[in-house]
Formats: structure tokens, sequence, C-alpha cells
């Protein structure tokens, strides 16, 4: 973990994938988002998610990381399993320790960036390095900085969130998780809440990391990125994975009638 | 109006000072721990301990300080053989300690739901974005939740805190001679109680006047991130 570049994910392989996900199982009371989804990402992978609202991208993408505890399923995160056993009422984790270790692994940027307000944009993207990883506070800022320049925002290190556009918040809040030096990026809409000018400049970003090799898991609606910058493709639809593949497949020949829909839709 | 007295007035007033001041700073202090623990119970301890702490909430702020003071401090002296068996008499017996007690248990009523709305006011999204990093329950609510919630609560809390201030004048109904009981025994000797209050009335201005600008000055040193104008680039 120490001796890993800043920037490079390289890491050894063996076989493992980045992020496995085996029979994803999640409801909300009476209502059942998630019905059995099976995903694995690669080192190096780029994962688009594509479904229309409701369809349970976005908390297939929060069970990653257990920010939603799925009901039922396993999530391996370089091979790790997240260990959940049955509650009194419903699935918890055995260990909150664990999810704590596995989760300074995966970087998460959500769709309205939630920067901590009251710190610094500097001091947003040392916090998980020096107080959870515990790693040394002045190689952090280093490290820091140079995230903050690759993101293009190196001049605004001592502003504080509040200051800044949402697109600049926004590869904040990328520079943040990078910092962690995670296994695995998550990207919840990162877009989303973006002013149409301000989402070429985070998805940018977002390309850059994706040449980089990065293993990332994309929630979005940027067709563009999707069909440009993934490996792979996942369209969701009413919580099971209606369809897969290639972009330029996927694309050009969509199978279901579902996603040849969506697409119209989102065209 | 009499300003030689008025000047005497304030000398011989102006000794009760430190012992407004103690009882004020002793009971805010002690109150904001007990509130804080308070509100924490209120906000993660389930059922049993929202129904415990709003009980108590119910208790000391639908209640007269005064009452509670004098609950205390008199009441409490009917129970003196219990409490000398419990070794408690030593605290009892004393009207200081009585009137610490009696302002920290109902500051602290107050305090909690001060910083219950500041702690329940953080966004979900800062604690997600916290959860997601890696951060333990107990780390997260140092660096995250704990330093929000006193940003948002502190506006409110500076009015606690003069509140008490003021409030330490009760004390000197069970025997206190701080400001107010200094000034309540010159009247009775001097019968102007007119220029005395008037002096002891300035005092607690002067007081609170400080108290008010430091709490500016905290919340302001707190609070960059409110403030418009983007910090120049160093």
């Amino acid at each position: 973990m120490s001796d890993r570049g800043t920037i490079l994910t390289a890491d050894n392989k063996n076989g493992m994938a980045a992020v496995s996900v085996k029979d994803l199982r999640k409801c909300f009371g009476p209502l059942e988002v998630l019905k059995g989804i099976s995903l694995e990402a690669q080192e190096g992978e780029v994962i688009s998610i594509l479904g229309s609202s409701g369809s349970g991208k976005s908390t297939m993408l929060r069970c990653i990381n257990m920010l939603e505890v799925p009901d039922s399923g396993e999530i391996r995160i370089g091979g790790e399993m997240f260990a959940l056993k049955k509650g009194r009422h419903k699935t918890e984790p055995t260990d909150r320790r664990q999810v704590d270790r596995l989760r300074e692994h995966i970087g998460m940027v959500f769709q309205s960036f939630n920067l901590w307000s009251h710190m610094t944009i500097l001091e947003n993207v040392i916090e998980a390095p020096v107080h959870v990883q515990k790693r040394n506070r002045a190689e952090c800022i280093e490290e820091a900085e140079a995230l903050l320049e690759r993101v293009g925002i190196a001049d605004k290190r001592n502003f504080y969130p509040a200051h800044l556009s949402g697109g600049q918040q926004q590869r904040a809040a990328i520079a943040r998780a990078l910092a962690q030096r995670p296994k695995v990026m998550l990207f919840d809409e990162p877009t989303s809440a973006l002013d149409p000018e301000l989402v070429g400049e985070v998805l940018k970003v977002m390309r850059f990391l994706a040449e980089e090799g990065r293993t990332m898991l994309v929630v979005t609606h940027e067709m563009a990125f999707a069909r440009d910058v993934s490996s792979k493709v996942v369209f969701l639809h009413k919580g099971v994975v209606e369809e897969e593949g290639a972009p330029d497949e996927i694309f050009r020949n969509p199978k279901s009638d579902r996603f040849k829909q969506f697409l119209s839709n989102e065209r | 109006m009499d300003f030689a007295f008025m000047w005497d007035t304030f000398l011989t007033l102006l000794p009760g000072l430190p012992l407004t001041l103690e009882l004020a700073a002793t009971s805010i202090l002690a109150g904001g721990i007990l509130a804080l623990v308070i509100s924490l119970i209120a906000v993660v301890g389930g059922p049993i301990g929202r129904g415990f702490t709003r009980g108590y909430v119910f208790v000391f702020r639908g209640s007269p300080l005064l009452v509670q003071m004098f609950l205390i401090y008199y009441g409490l002296g009917q129970f003196r053989p219990l409490l000398q068996e419990l070794g408690l008499w030593v605290i009892f017996r004393e009207p200081y300690w009585c009137a610490v007690i009696a302002l920290t248990l109902n500051t602290a009523a107050y305090s909690s739901e001060i910083f219950r709305g500041g702690l329940q006011a953080v966004s979900v999204q800062q604690v997600e974005a916290a959860r997601a990093c890696g951060m333990s329950g107990l780390l997260m609510f140092r660096r995250i939740v704990l330093p929000i919630a006193i940003r948002q609560a502190l506006p409110a809390y500076g009015n606690e805190v003069i509140l008490m201030l003021k409030a330490t004048a009760l004390a000197s109904v069970i025997t206190i001679m701080e400001v107010t009981g200094l000034a309540g025994k010159l009247i009775a000797d001097s019968f102007r109680a007119f220029e005395v209050f008037i002096v002891a009335g300035a005092i607690y201005l002067a007081v609170t006047f400080l108290v008010t600008r430091l709490l500016m000055i905290i919340e302001f040193w707190l609070s960059p991130h409110l403030r418009m104008r983007p910090p120049s680039l160093t």
C-alpha cells in the first residue's frame, strides 16, 4: 500500500476482480429495489451504469461501500468479502471495523459533492489520509497539492467549499476520494447536480482517471462518457441487469426493448 | 442622583463580581458538558434515551430556576440525616454548591436542546462522505459532526451563556454575596435602591457586553466558510 505510486493504481492482480457483486438484493420497505444483481469490475476497468430513475443504479453503487446494507448477496473488494449477518429486523455488517477498513480502499464521489463545509479544500483532501489512514501529514499535503493540481484547482486549496462553483467542488471531491489511494472509485451521478457548462470540466477529469487505468464504477446519464470512456456498460431496469456489454456493441445493437427505449429518450 | 455615592456603590459591589463570574463559569462549563451528554443520548439513545432526556428537559425547563434553587438549598435540608449518611451533606450545606447545581442542571436542559438541534442539523451528506472514506463512528463525531454542530449551535448557545450569566443573580436569594447579593445588602443599609440597582445593572451590562464581543469573535473565527469573500491566496 505505502509504496504505491501517487497516481498509478497498478496492484498485484492474482486474477481477483477489483469489485465483485453477486446476487445483490435490497428492499426499502415493501419496495424491492435490487432483485439479484451481479457485476464484476476487473482492475483498470471503467464500468458505466445506466438506467432510468428508480432502476436501482444508485442503490447498487451505495451497496458497494455499505452506505446501504444489502438484504442479501455478496460484495467483494479486491477479493475480500463484506461480512454480513442477519440482524433482528434487517441484515447488518458483522464487523463495523471491517467495513471501515474496506471503505478506505473505496473512493466515493457523490452527486452533491458532499465536501465538509467547515474545512478548506486542502483540509478536505487530507482528512482521510491523515486521520483515517494515519499517514504522515506533510506527505499527505504534498500529495494533496499534486492531486489538486491534476484536477485543476490547485489555486483554490485554501478556499472553503461554499466559495467554489459546482464543477470546482466536484473536482475537489474527486481529489478527496483519490487521496485515499483507493483500489476502486465509485461515482454516483457526479455531473447530475451541475450546470450544463460545468459538466465538461468534471468529465474531463474523469477521462484522465480512466486513461490512467483506474478502476471506476460510474452511475451516469452522460451517454458520450459511457460510450467513449467505459470498457463496459451495464443497463439496469427495475432492479435487474437488463443488458450489459462493451459500449461499441451495446450502443450499436441494443437488444432489449427497454434499453432501446431508454437510448431513444436520452438522445 | 448622587454620583459620589454611586462610585462608592460601585466599589462596594465590585468585590462580588469574581463570585458572579465564578458561578457563571462553573455552571456554564459543567452544564455544557452535561448538555452535550444529554443531547447525545437524545440523538443516539433510542426510545429509552429520548424518553429520559425529554423528561429531564421538561422538568428543568418547565419549572422556575428560583424554585429549583430553593428546592435544592432549603428543600434538601429536610433530608439532612440521609445526606450526611451518604456523605453529600458537605455539598448541600453550602449555598454556593447548591446554586451551582441548580444553575448547572437548569442550563443543561436548555443547552441540550440547543446542541440537539445543532447535531440533528448536520446534513446526511456530510456524514455519508465521512462514512464513505472509512471513518469510525467516534472519529466522525470528533472531526465532522461535532465541529459542524458547534458552528450551527453557537448563535443560540451564546444566548444561553448570557442568560446564565444574568441568572446567577438569583443565587443572592440563597445568601450568596455576589453582585446582586451585595446590592441587596447595601440597599438594606442605605435605603437607596435606585442608585444601587443602577450600578448593579451597569456592572452586568458591562460584563455581558464583553461576553457578546467574545462570542462574536469566536463565531467569526469559526465561520470563515460562511463569509462571502474567499480568503486571499497564500
